[in-house]
């Protein structure tokens, strides 16, 4: 049955991506260049409204959580990394499959070079593991255990700022002059 | 290469509730990962990659698939996450069908840089960003869907730290190379 969810939901994100035309890197660099945010905005809008939602429903049923641990060196170079090649390529692990549904072929070559780059981490994960995943390890925590907070009132004050920066900043920006 | 003309899907039609496109979708999105941690768990995308590559070196070397402590701990291909991944395409293809109207379907080949001035070009770019990113999502543990979205949803600080270094990194390397539109 969860297979079946998984499913759902995927082809559900899917259509999501594709239609807010995160699938596109052209869409991608803008928002990187800070030329349009929609990408951004689009991805703060289901941030603040899924997180407010999953604490409320947690009052009420059994929620499949799984935070993901903080081991800071490893996390923030994984994160530059990532950055950079999303910059380079324009796609992340799933809009480059969206690319490929609605036909794009440089989706199947960033497809190609995610394979390989999980291939070489898989094959370099045991020098690694050591210096860069095992030091600075804190553990599942999240900001409401940092802070000693409720979670539903940290996601609702989390929500006001991302909600209040999506309807403040501007959209787009014209190209500004050289 | 296309010429530069500039297709952004969704941004100019406005919805019935004065919402911008771009918000229905979001407020939508958060709605299906809510519903995806009450049915069986966060959304996630980059796990599946070296899941497939386990299930392949099972079949292929089967000593290496069983002594690699990566492919051993990220487990079998058998999960929601690799039908999440499978519907992805369905989904987008669905989509990119359906309304195709309008601002119409991607185009096969774009050039993202101002360098890709030939698609083999264009192909480094996107062979180089993807060994990347999902190189970096492995190493930090999950990707824009899994660290990002669902990551900052359960409130978790290593998933904050991810997108912080994502858009810094990110910003940094695109405001370093031309973008496709610029002449010369």
């Amino acid at each position: 049955m969860k297979l079946f969810y998984g499913l759902l939901v995927g082809i559900a994100m899917g259509a999501l991506i594709q239609r807010v035309g995160a699938s596109n890197p052209r869409m991608i660099l803008a928002s990187l260049r800070l030329r349009d945010l929609t990408i951004i905005k689009f991805m703060a809008t289901t941030i603040a409204v899924a997180s407010v939602l999953v604490y409320l429903l947690q009052l009420g049923m059994p929620m499949h959580f799984d935070v993901k641990p903080t081991y800071v060196i490893g996390v923030a170079l994984g994160g530059l990394i990532f950055g950079a090649g999303f910059a380079i390529g324009g796609y992340c692990p799933g809009t480059c499959v969206v690319g490929i549904a609605e036909g794009r072929r440089d989706g199947w070559v960033a497809l190609l070079g995610g394979v390989v780059g999980a291939l070489v981490f898989t094959l370099v994960y045991r020098l690694i593991e050591a210096p860069l995943i095992k030091p600075l390890t804190l553990g599942k925590i999240t900001w409401a255990d940092v802070l000693h907070a409720p979670a539903l009132g940290v996601a609702l004050v989390m929500a006001t700022l991302l909600l209040a920066a999506v309807r403040f900043l501007p959209t787009r920006r014209e190209e500004a002059a050289p | 290469m296309t010429a530069p003309s500039v297709t952004l899907p969704v941004a100019e039609r406005r919805s019935a509730l004065a919402l911008p496109p771009w918000a229905v979708l979001g407020v939508l999105f958060g709605v299906l990962s809510a519903a995806s941690i009450a049915l069986f768990g966060p959304i996630g995308v980059s796990g599946t990659y070296p899941r497939l590559i386990g299930a392949v070196a099972r079949r292929v070397t089967p000593e290496f698939a069983a002594t690699n402590p990566y492919l051993v701990k990220m487990g079998s291909l058998v999960t929601p996450e690799t039908m999440l991944v499978l519907g992805l395409l369905i989904g987008g293809f669905l989509a990119s069908r359906v309304w195709r109207g309008g601002s119409g379907g991607a185009r096969p080949l774009e050039a993202v840089h101002a360098r890709e001035t030939t698609p083999a070009r264009r192909y480094v770019d996107a062979f180089v960003g993807g060994f990347l990113i999902l190189f970096g999502a492995r190493l930090a543990g999950g990707c824009t869907s899994g660290h990002i979205i669902s990551g900052m949803t359960q409130l978790a600080v290593s998933s904050t730290i991810f997108a912080a270094a994502v858009f810094a990194g990110g910003m940094g390397v695109a405001h370093l190379m031309k973008a496709w539109r610029a002449t010369s």
